[in-house]
């Protein structure tokens, strides 16, 4: 077991508390190629917790793994204290758990607005007579989520873009409207699927920002993945080093900068 | 509908009388979470009233001053109303200011309290804290990221309007008091101006003084409680503050705040609002803007867009100030306004525009004629922080191109023999801030030296022609003021800024600051690639277009005999935008002549060495200087 | 004056019949909007259903009976299709997903014909094909009571569905499941109930205009051309727009009985087979989405 003391001293929104997802053990193969071997980590409430690795050590598994994309063949998931079994992605939305992609899936015919509402579908319960006849409850549920929607809008900073179809956003707003969709779930924990990729560099501080914004404000638990080691060490309480689909370092950034297998599998050959 | 009472002297006795008359009417609006919230006068009263107590509680003195950092907020406002109504000085500064450029005019006013919208403003200000002991406290309006400052300065509004709530049930007399205490001699407003050389001075102005002027200007357009304004423009400065504060104080119109500056479009065509204040800059953009979308309309439409804005250039103007037109032509212009001026003014939010106002001394006219000629009821006017913003207003009916219209009511107007403009007026402002000598030079006498050259013509109308101190001549006596060649040359869509040299030279050359977004629409269409702002600046094809533009201009100087020397024979296209942040421009985009001469010295120089390019530091590659063919008198002559 | 009034008589009947275009067309729409496939085995899913209510209540059950226990059936092979045919094909390119309901429609005719033979029958639902007297007494015009039922019948299953698919939960899932099937199973939309949903709605849509067409012109195979005559509908509204295809239907039904009588005669007749195709091709060309259809954004 790892130590249990606070792991920053800094003041935050919400204090880092217990473990809110651990994974034990975890195996994953694809027919015989084996993507993850017998991966333990934790995932404390409110923490910033990043997952890095060269390409290809199993980064991306991680996360499907996580969001219930991919089953493992061993090893078991607990979530707030309870195990997890048959995990699929709808399942891991309505127990909290949101996340975003490395190539954006947006809906792109819709507006950015509607992107947002489509990410308050499990908080809509309204059937189809209730809308028809617009019975309080479906008029109530409709302001509830436009109000909040509305307030991520304003966190993201994202007001002038409300009615612009996302097809038409540039990139670095993409990643920010998904954020903001992934955000409109109001999620217990949020997974970033290379949140920076691609993004110039005050795209990449903005998103940083929003991120930090994000734990701080709303106490959401953030899993991130990343190849770019830079961002990552700045805004990560704990980072998980991955290479070849073994866990090679666990810990604070200094912990990980200063492990030896780190530095030798993923510094030596990234710098 | 303008209150004309001797007992409302100061702006808190204004906002009593409006909560009394109006109190269900809008006083400000503003976009929040996409919706429109509404602060009808009696609550902005209500709020102001508590929060007054609030701030007394924290030691806010009459007579002390209290600034503000943060954009159009009905907050903001309401920390304003809160502020006079102690009879303490408002000092609003500008947001985008750095910590250091706030430091000076905090440390010069003895500020003891500050408003700040946001962490980023709250954190410039605990940055200087150390060297401004005079501070107590400072109010920030978005908690956002505030969580964590433990400071005992900081304070939200919201937990002090808690205070200054749970308080005024037993304060009730004490505000009443503080109304009756104030006077219209009192200090309202301090604004910090830069001149020239960027150095900031406080212009003091009075309540009567600000009211004065607003109550005139109110008076020539017939402003009523049912207009409508947008604050848009930084509130630190004083037309913006004019417009979104004083004259709302004393008409009780409605001002809207928009959403944020990039939703400003989108929240300008929503409201609508009727009277409107634009700087040049705006105008220019918005004419930019409309060019560049037709560039990319399909054949037809570019068509009949053009012929329309032809006949609008024609007959708009005339119709727009009432003068006869031949009766036959009233239809096209209608049939015009159906397809393309009305929708346009539409797309621009100023369909219910009844009045709009820019500066005459910076707008060249082609941009002013644009809006005026789609029936836009743009007029100029001519002022300043020192002499309470309303000198001179064009008159609906009375519309000049060239001119800024007859001196406001009140106003006195006379000339030195070098043609400098002096002022008296009840508007004046008091002095500047700790600063006697330079207040001394400012008014002598009773009259304000403004400092621009101009005159008065024919019909009484004021023309001004530049700062006094840019007027020069060249070499063959030719006079050079820069200001209104610069105006020309900026009306080209493709020409942000411009700024022309010639005072003691025997010609006159040009740097050139492109407008990025209009020449990166151009260089799209004609498949010129590029990679950033630098590279364009320095393309063949760009200098090409900057110098066809140029001579356009030229020709229309080269009818005059006296001008025709006047017209540029060179002229550098920068390979960085002019910036405020640079200290270029000033807060509101006007150049710094001064500052930019400075640093591009050597370019100038270089232009009139001869030279066909040039390098002023390691860093850049070279700037490129090229000629642009000149017409003669009698060459322009022939040509037309 | 007469010829005024039968303008519009035949107006009115190319309209009503261009609203039941409209509920062929709807049924494509539902799923080419979910799963992005132009499902050639709708003609086939009408055909089926109305064969299936004629059947029923020839087995003694009456117009109620038959009703619920049709719409059952409908949407139990509505699911079916979507659990055996389309799922196993998941992330297969458009033209096998196409070729795959190719071959639906052909086993569901077969079926269709198997168990309840190849007669032609008649559908009485009890309203007679005949005009509305006090329609014809008070203005001259003579529209028949049938067409006018089966018009009001399919505006409110039309209204309905665009009310379901616009504005309400499972409309909003089916729009995002449509666009991004992953971003929609990251937010919680179950992609496969959404997705039999939208089968079973097709399948009650098509025993609607099964019924509604076979009440008409008898209940026969040549319900399954019936696809056909939805296509330039689709093309002309939009294969995604639900308001689309409703205008676009009311066009084609009008505007293919105008011609037929109006111009018609000058082609010999028999215009109102290729008038509506011609005009889809006449929209190709001018607006390829349709009239409605969203407008394909791609940044370059």
């Amino acid at each position: 077991m790892m130590d249990m003391t606070p792991l920053q001293i800094s003041e935050r929104g919400f204090a880092i508390g217990q473990p809110i997802l651990e994974l034990n053990e975890i195996s994953l193969r694809f027919g015989g190629v084996k993507a993850l071997t017998s991966i333990s980590f934790d995932v404390r409430q409110h923490e910033v917790r990043a997952i890095i690795g060269p390409n290809g050590a199993g980064k991306s598994s991680m996360l499907n793994v996580i969001n219930g994309i991919y089953r493992p063949q061993e090893g078991s998931i607990n979530y707030q204290g309870k195990p997890l079994a048959n995990m699929t992605p709808t399942r891991a939305a309505r127990m909290g758990i949101s996340r975003t992609f490395q190539n954006i899936a947006l809906f792109k015919g819709m507006s950015v607005l509607d992107n947002l509402m489509a990410g308050r579908y499990l908080r809509t319960h309204a059937g189809f007579l209730e809308v028809a006849l617009q019975l309080p409850r479906a008029r109530r549920e409709e302001n509830e989520n436009r109000e909040a929607v509305e307030e991520i809008i304003e966190f993201l900073e994202i007001e002038h873009i409300r009615k612009t179809p996302v097809a038409r956003l540039p990139y670095g707003l993409q990643k920010r409207v998904e954020l903001g969709r992934a955000l409109a779930a109001e999620p217990k924990i949020l997974l970033l699927d290379e949140p920076m990729a691609g993004m110039n560099i005050e795209e990449k501080q903005d998103m940083c920002r929003f991120i930090l914004d994000v734990n701080d404000h709303y106490g959401t638990t953030v899993v991130l993945i990343e190849h770019d080691m830079g961002v990552v060490m700045d805004i990560s309480d704990r980072v998980v080093v991955l290479d070849y689909g073994k866990k090679i370092g666990d810990g604070t950034p200094n912990e990980v900068r200063s492990n030896q297998d780190v530095i030798d599998a993923y510094l030596g050959v990234a710098h | 509908m303008v209150i004309d009472n001797v007992e409302t002297d100061t702006f808190s006795k204004f906002l009593i009388h409006h909560s009394k008359t109006r109190g269900e009417h809008p006083a400000i609006r503003e976009k929040s979470r996409g919706i429109w919230r509404t602060t009808t006068w009696r609550g902005l009263a209500d709020e102001a009233g508590s929060l007054a107590c609030a701030l007394h509680a924290k030691g806010l003195q009459r007579g002390g001053h209290v600034a503000f950092v943060g954009d159009n907020r009905p907050r903001l406002y309401v920390a304003m109303c809160a502020t006079h109504w102690l009879g303490a000085v408002t000092v609003p500064l500008y947001r985008d200011a750095t910590a250091k450029e706030m430091l000076s005019p905090i440390q010069s006013a003895e500020v003891t309290h500050i408003f700040a919208e946001d962490q980023e403003q709250v954190d410039k200000l605990l940055e200087i804290l150390p060297q401004c002991p005079s501070i107590r406290f400072i109010v920030y309006d978005k908690d956002r990221g505030m969580r964590h400052y433990k400071q005992p300065q900081v304070i939200s509004y919201e937990e002090l309007l808690r205070q200054g709530r749970e308080a005024e049930p037993l304060k009730r007399d004490f505000l009443q008091a503080e109304i009756n205490r104030g006077a219209g001699q009192d200090v309202a407003s301090v604004f910090f101006t830069a001149d020239e050389t960027g150095l900031a001075k406080g212009v003091v102005l009075t309540h009567s003084a600000l009211i004065s002027r607003a109550r005139a200007a109110a008076s020539v357009d017939d402003l009523n409680d049912a207009d409508v304004a947008l604050a848009y423009l930084p509130p630190a400065w004083i037309g913006q503050n004019l417009f979104s504060y004083v004259q709302p104080m004393i008409v009780g119109y409605c001002v809207c705040c928009p959403e944020s500056a990039e939703t400003m479009l989108a929240d300008l065509r929503e409201i609508g609002p009727t009277y409107f204040l634009a700087p040049p800059r705006v105008l220019e953009s918005i004419v930019t803007q409309a060019s560049i979308r037709m560039e990319g309309a399909s054949g037809w439409r570019r068509g009949l867009y053009k012929s329309s804005m032809a006949m609008a250039r024609w007959l708009g103007p005339r119709i727009l100030s009432g003068e006869g037109v031949f009766i036959g032509f009233r239809p096209f212009y209608a049939l015009g306004n159906l397809l393309v001026y009305a929708p346009l003014r539409g797309v621009l939010g100023m369909s219910r525009v009844r009045v709009a106002y820019t500066f005459g001394e910076n707008v060249s006219p082609k941009v002013f004629m644009f809006f005026r000629s789609i029936g836009i009821n743009l007029k100029q006017l001519y002022g300043s922080a020192e002499s309470g913003f309303f000198v001179a207003m064009q008159r609906n009916g009375e519309v000049k191109p060239d001119t800024v219209g007859k001196p406001v009511e009140g106003v006195e107007v006379k000339f030195t023999p070098e043609c400098e403009i002096l002022v008296r007026s009840p508007g004046l402002f008091r002095e500047y801030h700790n600063d006697t000598q330079a207040t001394a030079l400012a008014i002598r006498d009773g009259w304000l030296h403004t400092g621009d050259a101009g005159y008065l013509d024919d019909d009484g109308h004021l023309r001004v022609v530049d700062r006094l101190q840019n007027v020069g001549a060249l070499h063959d006596g030719t006079l050079f003021t820069p200001k209104p060649l610069e105006n020309r040359i900026k009306a080209s869509p493709y020409i942000a800024e411009a700024v022309v040299f010639g005072d003691g030279r025997d010609t006159v050359c040009a740097l050139i600051d492109i407008d990025a977004a209009a020449i990166g629409n151009w260089a799209d269409k004609k498949n010129i690639s590029y990679t950033g702002h630098a590279d364009l600046a320095s393309r063949d094809e760009v200098y090409a277009l900057v110098a066809d533009e140029i001579a356009k201009m030229s020709a229309q100087l080269a009818s005059d005999p006296v001008l025709a020397n006047a017209q540029v024979r060179r002229f550098v296209i920068l390979h960085k935008e002019l910036d405020p942040e640079d200290g270029m421009l000033t807060h509101m985009g006007a150049v710094r002549r001064d500052v930019v001469s400075k640093r591009y010295k050597a370019l100038v120089e270089a232009m009139y060495e001869g030279h066909s390019s040039v390098n002023i530091d390691a860093e850049t590659s070279d700037f490129i200087i090229r000629d642009v063919p000149t017409l003669t008198p009698m060459q322009s002559k022939r040509a037309a | 004056m007469l010829d005024f009034q039968f303008f519009i008589e035949v107006l009115v009947g190319g309209l009503l019949s261009g609203l039941m275009y409209s509920l062929v067309a709807l049924g494509f729409v539902l799923i080419y909007k979910a799963s992005g496939v132009f499902n050639f085995a709708q003609g086939a899913m009408v055909f089926f259903a109305v064969l299936s209510f004629v059947g029923f209540m020839e087995l003694g059950l009456p117009f109620w009976g038959a009703l619920p226990v049709t719409v059952v059936l409908m949407v139990i092979v509505g699911m079916a299709t979507e659990r055996f045919v389309l799922r196993p094909l998941v992330n297969q390119n458009e033209n096998t997903l196409l070729m795959a309901t190719i071959g639906l429609a052909f086993v569901i005719e077969g079926v269709a014909q198997m168990v309840w033979g190849v007669d032609v029958r008649r559908l009485d639902l009890g309203i007679k094909d005949e005009p509305i007297s006090w329609l014809a007494d008070k203005t001259g015009v003579f529209v028949s009571q049938l067409d006018i039922t089966a018009g009001v019948v399919a505006g409110v299953m039309v209204a309905a569905l665009g009310l379901l698919f616009s504005r309400t939960k499972v409309g909003r899932g089916l729009r995002a499941v449509a666009d991004d099937p992953a971003a929609a199973l990251s937010i919680g939309i179950p992609l496969k109930h959404i997705w039999m949903l939208v089968w079973a709605a097709a399948g009650v849509v098509a025993l609607v205009a099964g019924m509604l067409w076979g009440a008409r012109s008898g209940v026969q195979f040549a319900l399954v051309l019936l696809a056909l005559k939805a296509l330039p509908v689709l093309i002309i509204g939009g294969f995604t727009s639900v308001p689309g295809v409703i205008v676009a239907g009311l066009i084609v039904g009008g505007s293919e009985k105008l011609a037929e009588v109006y111009i018609g005669p000058s082609f010999g007749g028999g215009i109102e087979g290729w008038f509506p195709y011609m005009l889809a091709v006449l929209f190709l060309l001018i607006r390829p989405e349709g009239l409605f259809g969203e407008k394909i954004i791609r940044r370059v």
